[in-house]
């Protein structure tokens, strides 16, 4: 690991002004996927902000028809809030199967949606479910805020601070994780909201993205049947050391089937 | 499992089950491993450069800026090596310490800073500049094959005429199975601390399981006779194989660094770094014909095995040889040919792993007399039944030994009877007639294990116990610690001797300097070659003893007894410290070398004929599994083992071994996979690529029993027998259910053809192309 | 260099780090705490495993300078004297280690287990819960037992609620 200047601001503000200066700012959230980046050497910024103190960014809050939870939350509180257990049964799941235990005790939302790692969890329960995602600076919908492959809507001087999850009347998630990391090789997340029935998946493609096709069987009928037969195609999928792009495509269908039988069973 | 340790028993005894010597340091965080040792001052630490081309010229080597770099004393190439550029643990002088004009895989050494930090030397280590010429790269085992790259000429076993056999056969069948590599994935990485001496003199502290290799290399590499150097290992971090002859380069690394700087220098690899830099598990491709009657007995067999042996021959051969003396298995062919050819890659040379080309060498009869079945529509194990060693001795193997401790049949009824394996099968096939999605498989599968080094030379120890006049012993031995718990099976085999208490025992670290001209703690072979070693040892020192108190007290020598610390001398007692006592006081040596050879093997390896080993470890084991055939997801359920340790020395350690081993071997078959891209990268090269197994992966249900018939026919330590390798390869009966639930999933129409590791996705193509198949007929 | 300051087995510890010192080599290096080790460099293996105000984290993937404050507590800091931790006596009694280098961040996380269940869960929960660290020596099947062990022990009679 490169070294770097270290700060670890009190408050959202400072954070901000500390982002807008020095070449290559990164914020470090729980830090499991920026440390072993950098020691990788695949990241060197020259300037890391710590956002473990600002107690602002923490915390889970149930509002009318939606449950808001600071950026800063860890995966294992998520996993066992009850608010989260009780009104998104689906998201907590998502959260208690993210790593192991000790990556769920440091790794935060936040910090997995801003990196839009590819086979990250979080992207698809945030798009599936239509969250918004709220930052120092606006509200970005899910639709809009992941981009590409670690690449999102966010402006370099831009924290996420929280994100707000509609109660969807029913949703469910199921991947297939790659035995040694544990991210999703494949992840489907099936949420049927205000808006109608969304299906994203995750790890399949470059980034999360929805199967327009799916949602609209499922708007007719749902339940795991309507969805034999639909087929993604494995042209733009990933193909990789721990699957070909067949085998992504052929676990979408399993995996968004999986889902949907968990959100008709409510786990 | 039911052998809980009693600690509070009789310590000093055999056969029992004993807790581990270092467990409280380890519980405690207070045992040191070589990276644990404190630091003396000035302490170096050294990073080193690799080869970023499978193979290319090294046109030029600019390591200007590295030398220049902040913290750097010294940047360190082959010209700065003033003996041997090589490591090569059987001298073959194709293993360069660093590369000097060529280098033959990514990954390999070319140059190395030694810093003041290790930051500091990786910083600059990046700095170097390597003009590559690249060269064509032969990555894999196909394309070896394709261009004839055989590093050795590879011998025949013959025995009667297979073509015959086989061409008269009524049934014939034929195959090929492709069997992945495995990465030790020791959690202690490779690491060794040098320390320079006055004049010459070299310590090296190594996690290695051959100290004197090591001290005969880095002796090599600094042109000095190996008195020179000192080599101790108090414990490892796990060893499985990789750290015989892998260790021997990072130990002249390190001491090329404190010859050249004069201050002691450690290297120690990270993760990454060593899952590159360092050999692994030969993957094999095997290929197979047999012959075989109407009740599935093998009448004659071929097989044409292929090891991926990487870059140099490294201990290729010998485990080439021994994926050959297993390629039998447990089963007696009457007629046989086995072949198996040494292929050079580029890729990082692959080297010893637990089993030692055996397990690779028994998948082919294993998965034949799996398809054996399927095409009679017969249960596998009355297959195998039909054909393991007999009890008789009537049997000879491909190399013309005669086996004659069989116990297969009697240990695969006791097995087959005690996990209840044929009523389950009959109802896992009913249940697989009506799960459309889980299919579940089952196998026993039997293991017969050929205990020796098959290079003869090798089957020697050495120890070393003093008594001190206080009666407390200090014991050294030639084997080395890597938590398998030799050391404590050899204490308690020298407090046994004594009539001591196990605590009276201090159990040292491993030096070159007490015990020379040692083997590796390999080949299983630890607690049979040095537990004799130590008890000979012992023995002297006892019939001193014996002889003075008998002579003091005017008795014969058969009435000193030593028994639960004390000694009987006739009618009268004393305590063993009494007696050492006054045996010092009688001017009688407590101190006393010992050593073994193992007696009555031989092999000629021109011929293929001999007794390369003294006995057979037998074992067998019943798996069980389910098979999601949306995804490929496997989940094994339950896995019943029966394994012959004969005596066992310490069935707490031995239960250790098999359980351990089994779920090595787990991960081997089913989910390690080493994937190289083409340009000959490896790419999994960390535990977030790698999947080893994980507590989550072991079965629900694991009933493991040491046999309680077993005993070794010939007089080894107390009867025991070796107990490392064995139980991994009873992880094969994990592949045959995965293969049997395969074949489930296709309506039991088509052998689905299975390559190892499966994989999920390798198990749902399998299941495909079977089904396909069957579609065809 | 950056100060740092933290509690570390009950007794204050601080030092002179880079801001890219990791926990682990801040243990390890500067209060010469060896027992926590480092077997991978990916977060995986968990043999580097403290607790940092009660909860289980990976010291590898773990900046010092995120620990300032913290009351971090690693295998030295589990016995009373001779006495043995709980766990400690089960890892030993059950025979739940062979080479020892995975032991104490496997010990780290059992307890940790223990605290945030309240009590020993079933044996399913505790192996889903260990996948953070790797052993490859033992079939994980002492480590359970110990786990159980140990966490009964800690407190008796106490199952876990779910």
């Amino acid at each position: 690991m490169y070294d770097f200047n270290y700060h670890r601001p009190s408050s959202l503000d400072e954070a901000v002004t500390l982002l807008g200066q020095g070449e290559d700012v990164k914020v470090l959230a729980g830090g499991h996927t920026l440390l072993p980046t950098m020691k990788q050497r695949l990241a060197a910024p020259s300037d890391v902000v710590d956002l473990s103190r600002i107690a602002a960014l923490k915390g889970i809050e149930a509002t009318e028809g939606a449950v808001r939870i600071g950026a800063a939350t860890s995966h294992a509180d998520v996993a066992a809030s009850g608010e989260v257990r009780n009104r998104i049964p689906a998201l907590a799941a998502l959260a208690a199967r993210i790593g192991d235990p000790h990556v769920r005790n440091r790794g935060t939302l936040g910090g997995s949606i801003a990196n839009n790692d590819p086979n990250a969890d979080y992207p698809a329960a945030c798009l599936a479910l239509g969250a918004t995602i709220v930052t120092t600076k606006r509200e970005i919908a899910a639709d809009d805020f992941f981009v590409d492959m670690f690449e999102t809507a966010l402006d370099e001087d831009e924290i996420v601070t929280r994100v707000d999850f509609p109660v969807p009347r029913r949703a469910g998630y199921a991947k297939f994780p790659n035995p040694a990391s544990r991210y999703a090789l494949v992840g489907v997340f099936v949420a049927e909201g205000g808006d109608g029935i969304r299906a994203a998946v995750t790890g399949a493609g470059p980034c999360v993205f929805r199967v327009p096709e799916m949602e609209a069987a499922l708007g007719h009928d749902f339940s795991p049947a309507a969805l034999e037969g639909i087929k993604v195609d494995a042209g733009g999928l990933n193909a990789d050391i721990h699957a070909s792009a067949d085998y992504r495509a052929h676990l979408v269908g399993v995996m968004a089937r999986r889902a949907v039988e968990a959100a008709l069973e409510g786990r | 499992m039911n052998e809980r340790p009693t600690p509070s028993a009789h310590k000093g005894a055999v056969h029992r089950p004993v807790i581990h010597d270092s467990a409280e340091r380890h519980v405690t965080g207070s045992a040191l491993y070589v990276d644990d040792m404190p630091e003396l001052p000035g302490t170096l630490h050294i990073h080193v450069g690799m080869s970023e081309r499978a193979h290319a010229r090294l046109r030029a080597i600019d390591l200007q800026s590295v030398r220049t770099a902040p913290g750097v004393v010294a940047v360190l190439t082959a010209g700065d090596i003033p003996g041997v550029n090589d490591v090569s643990p059987v001298h073959a002088g194709d293993d360069p310490i660093f590369a000097e004009d060529i280098v033959e895989y990514a990954g390999q050494p070319i140059f190395a800073v030694a810093a003041e930090t290790l930051q500091a030397a990786r910083n600059a280590a990046r700095l170097a500049r390597i003009d590559y010429e690249e060269l064509p790269a032969i990555i894999t085992l196909d394309e070896a094959l394709a261009a004839a790259t055989d590093l050795a000429p590879a011998p025949e076993l013959r025995l009667g005429d297979p073509d015959a056999a086989i061409s008269a056969s009524p049934h014939r069948l034929s195959g090929t199975l492709h069997v992945g590599g495995q990465d030790h994935f020791y959690l202690e990485g490779q690491v060794a601390y040098a320390i320079p001496g006055e004049g010459a003199d070299m310590l090296v502290h190594a996690s290695t399981q051959h100290p004197s290799e090591v001290q005969h290399l880095v002796g090599c590499m600094l042109g000095v006779p190996d008195h020179a150097v000192t080599v101790e290992v108090r414990r490892m971090g796990g060893g499985f194989g990789g750290k015989e002859s892998q260790p021997a380069l990072i130990a002249a690394i390190a001491a090329l660094a404190a010859r050249r700087t004069g201050r002691p220098a450690k290297l120690r690899l990270d993760r990454d770094d060593d899952m590159v830099m360092t050999g692994k598990r030969h993957d094999f491709r095997l290929d197979y014909e047999l012959g075989y009657d109407a009740d599935g007995r093998i009448q004659g067999a071929r097989f044409e095995f292929a090891a991926r042996c990487g870059r140099s021959l490294d201990l290729s051969n010998a485990i080439a040889d021994r994926a050959m003396f297993h390629a039998d298995n447990a089963y007696a062919l009457p007629n046989a040919y086995v072949h198996a050819r040494r292929m050079k890659t580029h890729t990082v040379s692959n080297t010893a792993f637990r089993g030692f080309g055996g397990p690779q060498g028994m998948m082919a009869i294993e998965r034949a007399i799996d398809e054996i079945a399927f095409a009679l529509g017969r249960d596998p194990l009355e297959v195998r039944r039909a054909n393991v060693y007999p009890a008789d001795g009537s049997a000879l193997t491909p190399y013309h030994m005669a086996v004659t401790d069989s116990v297969l049949d009697e240990l695969t009824e006791e097995l087959a009877a005690s996990s209840d394996y044929r009523t389950r099968r009959a109802a896992i096939r009913a249940s697989n007639a009506e799960s459309t999605a889980i299919k579940r498989g089952i196998a026993l599968t039997p293991v017969k294990f050929g205990i020796s080094f098959t290079t003869t030379h090798l089957n020697q120890a050495g120890a070393l116990v003093h008594v001190y006049k206080d009666g407390s012993v200090h014991l050294n031995h030639g084997g080395t610690e890597m938590g398998q718990g030799l050391f404590v099976k050899v204490g308690q085999v020298v407090a046994e001797a004594f009539g001591i208490e196990l605590d009276q025992v201090k159990i040292t670290a491993t030096t070159t300097a007490k015990v020379p001209n040692t083997s590796a703690t390999a080949a299983s072979a630890g607690s049979d070659l040095n537990g004799m070693a130590a008890a000979a040892a012992a023995q002297t020192i006892k019939a001193r003893l014996a002889a003075f108190a008998a002579k003091k007290h005017n008795i014969a020598e058969e009435h000193v007894v030593f028994e639960a610390g004390r000694v009987r001398i006739g009618n009268q007692e004393m305590s063993f410290a009494e007696l050492a006592h006054q045996a010092w006081m009688g001017r009688v040596s407590l101190s006393s070398t010992g050593f073994y050879a193992t007696p009555d093997i031989h092999y000629d390896r021109a011929t293929g004929r001999g007794r390369p080993f003294y006995y057979f470890a037998y074992g067998a084991a019943v798996s069980e599994v389910a098979i999601d055939t949306l995804t490929g997801e496997t989940r094994l359920l339950r896995v019943d083992i029966l394994h012959d340790a004969g005596r066992s020395l310490n069935p707490a350690i031995d239960m250790g071994q098999i359980e351990g081993g089994f779920i090595q071997g787990l991960g081997w078959l089913t989910s390690e996979e080493l994937w190289w891209n083409d340009e000959g990268r490896l790419r999994t090269h960390a535990p977030s690529t790698y999947k080893i197994p994980t507590a989550n992966d072991r079965p629900d249900d694991m009933r493991i029993a040491i046999w309680a018939k077993g005993e070794n026919r010939e007089p080894t330590i107390h009867r025991s027998k070796a107990v490392g390798e064995p139980p991994l390869m009873l992880a094969i009966s994990a592949f045959s259910a995965i293969t049997d639930a395969a074949c489930a999933a296709t309506g039991y129409r088509a052998f689905p053809r299975l390559d190892a590791p499966a994989t999920p996705e390798r198990i749902l193509m399998a299941i495909r192309e079977a089904t396909g198949r069957a579609g065809k007929k | 260099m950056t100060s740092v300051s933290m509690t570390v087995n009950g007794k204050p510890a601080s030092g002179e780090v880079e801001p890219r010192t990791l926990l682990v080599d801040f243990l390890r290096e500067h209060l010469r705490l060896t027992g926590t080790h480092v077997g991978c460099d990916t977060s995986q293996c968990g043999a580097c495993v403290v607790h940092v105000d009660g909860t289980a984290v990976k010291s590898c993937t773990t900046l010092a300078l995120q620990c300032e404050g913290a009351d971090v507590l690693t295998i030295e800091g589990l016995a009373q004297g001779d006495q043995l931790h709980p766990m400690q006596e089960a890892f030993r009694e059950h025979h739940a280690l062979q080479c020892g280098f995975c032991t104490p961040g496997m010990i780290m996380s059992a307890i940790d287990i223990i605290n945030r269940h309240g009590g020993v869960p079933d044996e399913t929960t505790i192996r889903h819960e260990l996948e953070g660290n790797l052993c490859r020596c033992t079939g994980y099947h002492n480590i359970v037992k110990a786990v159980i062990a140990g966490g009964e022990a800690m407190a008796p009679g106490r199952a876990a609620a779910e």
